[in-house]
């Protein structure tokens, strides 16, 4: 089947039994992850700090044929793929599912990449509901103070969260000028593959700093 | 003699700092009190500075982990438990070679008051799987089981006081999970870690002069917990003492309790607190108040056997 299904309709078929769990989420967040995934080099690291999205990066997986069909379909079964990304998974270095603790762990992989003199980015993707969390802008403080050029955050500006709109459940906006004030370079495209691909190209160019992408649904 | 916690985990996280590169201390602004900062002067460039944020703290430590430093966090035992979640969800779950050393445990931070003591990190810690907890005695007993601790491959926590240190050991010969067998005794066991075990020595002095023969063991690694040596020792009494500057629910106690009820029935009294506690300017003061010192638990003793 994966000759014909695109992304969304496998995302649709896995997640039908399991009361489509976060199917929103995750299909706001495959643009994200192809695009973050063509990038990703041997040294680089991809922190899905919304864990609840793994039913895109299962996708992604599936795409990239390290998951069978039946590994796809076995989400969140007992034996099965776990509901939220978990280390030892391909390209998965730490845990997620509990929000807010992505950005802290990047800043710790790229401080000791420094210490070690080794090249390599970490991408970390945030929900735009997980910057309530006040632990994003504990991170973000740190990655600016340490100028931690290589840790590129990617917020799914999605405007949705667990029960409801973003802006009715806890405002967001100015959400640019808040990482600015906190010391990053932003960049700020709409929701499409290539256009987060030319973003993510266009901040390895910006040195000295630590650098956010707010990728901003249309749909 | 009396030492301090802190000096002994500062002067002793340098040593392994020299011959360990992979060490790397993260701080949350209290370098001075936790005495990292003999680490930061001797090694600045494996020194991380996060300001005031131990969630932060301990996801960045996991951070480093991953990427295969041995990361070192030292906070107020009270303020490290703010980041329990993080500790829980990503340092314990991924199993990641992470070192939380807090200082400032129990009421050894009796000027502050209740808002700075911690009296239910053990508890806390000991829940969580993957999770090595451990009490060191003495000042001496730390530079030896903190090498334990760098050396031991996964998550630990090493619970450590203020500045009051009373010397147990000369020597120390420690093992993580391993007890250390202070003294035999057949009339009753006193179970203790950290500064409770220097006061289970003068309850087993004092209760020698009234004919009682105490066993005292020095049960440094509360998980995993020593049960043969528990259970060897415990043999040969009818009660079993637990002392800890840590509530009795959940800690030490609880953990000998567990074990016991399983595997040989014997009466447990747990000696620790149940409650908050409060501002002193006087440490021994708090000890007294909440039943910690030598002559309470001498009482308390007389009134079980």
């Amino acid at each position: 089947m994966s000759e014909v299904v695109k992304p969304q309709g496998k995302l649709m078929a896995m997640l039908s039994p399991v009361s489509n769990f976060h199917l929103e989420s995750s299909e706001t967040c495959l643009s994200i992850l192809a695009a973050v995934l063509r990038r990703k080099g041997e040294k680089d690291v991809v922190i899905l700090s919304k864990g609840h999205s793994a039913p895109a990066f299962y996708v992604m997986l599936h795409e990239m044929g390290l998951l069978s069909d039946e590994e796809l379909y076995s989400f969140a079964d007992i034996d099965g793929l776990p509901s939220h990304v978990m280390r030892g998974l391909p390209f998965i270095e730490v845990s997620s599912g509990s929000l807010g603790q992505g950005l802290s762990v990047a800043n710790g992989i790229a401080l000791a990449k420094r210490i070690d003199g080794e090249e390599g980015r970490i991408y970390v993707i945030l929900g735009d509901g997980e910057l309530d969390e006040g632990q994003v802008w504990e991170a973000a403080m740190t990655a600016a103070h340490h100028r931690l050029e290589n840790v590129i955050a990617i917020v799914d500006r999605n405007y949705f969260q667990l029960t409801g709109k973003t802006e009715e459940i806890l405002n967001k906006e100015p959400i640019a000028e808040k990482w600015r004030a906190f010391g990053w370079e932003v960049i700020e495209v709409p929701n499409r593959e290539e256009e987060i691909e030319k973003a993510l190209e266009r901040a390895e160019e910006i040195k000295g700093r630590p650098k956010v992408v707010i990728v901003r649904w249309e749909g | 003699m009396i030492e301090s916690f802190r000096e002994a985990f500062g002067r002793a996280l340098v040593e392994l700092g020299k011959e360990n590169e992979k060490i790397v201390v993260v701080d949350a602004d209290v370098k001075s009190s936790t005495k990292t900062v003999y680490f930061e002067r001797a090694f600045p460039e494996r020194f991380v500075q996060v300001g005031i944020s131990e969630q932060d703290m301990v996801s960045t430590a996991a951070g480093l982990a991953i990427a295969g430093k041995i990361p070192v966090v030292s906070a107020f035992a009270a303020f490290l438990m703010r980041a329990w979640e993080q500790i829980r969800n990503t340092v314990a779950r991924d199993n990641l070679n992470v070192k939380l050393i807090p200082t400032h445990s129990g009421f050894s931070d009796h000027m502050d008051g209740s808002s700075h003591q911690c009296l239910e990190d053990i508890a806390l810690m000991r829940v969580l799987p993957n999770m090595t907890v451990v009490v060191p005695a003495d000042a001496p007993s730390v530079p030896v089981l903190l090498k334990e601790v760098v050396e031991h491959e996964g998550p630990v926590y090493m619970r450590l006081g203020r500045d009051h240190a009373p010397r147990v050991y000369e020597r120390p010969e420690l093992e993580l999970g391993r007890a250390s067998v202070l003294r035999e005794g057949s009339d009753v066991l006193l179970v203790a870690n950290g500064v409770m075990v220097s006061v289970a020595l003068e309850v087993a002095k004092a209760l020698e002069e009234r004919n009682v023969e105490a066993g005292v063991i020095d049960m440094h690694t509360v998980k995993p917990l020593d049960e043969k040596t528990l259970v060897r020792m415990a043999r040969k009494v009818n009660t079993v003492i637990t002392m800890e500057e840590h509530s009795v629910y959940g800690g030490l106690g609880g953990a000998v309790a567990e074990v016991l009820s399983e595997r040989l029935p014997r009466r447990v009294i747990r000696i620790g607190t149940t409650d908050f506690g409060r501002s002193s300017r006087d440490y021994f003061a708090l000890l007294k108040r909440y039943g910690l010192t030598a002559d309470a638990v001498v009482r308390r003793i007389e009134g079980v056997i």
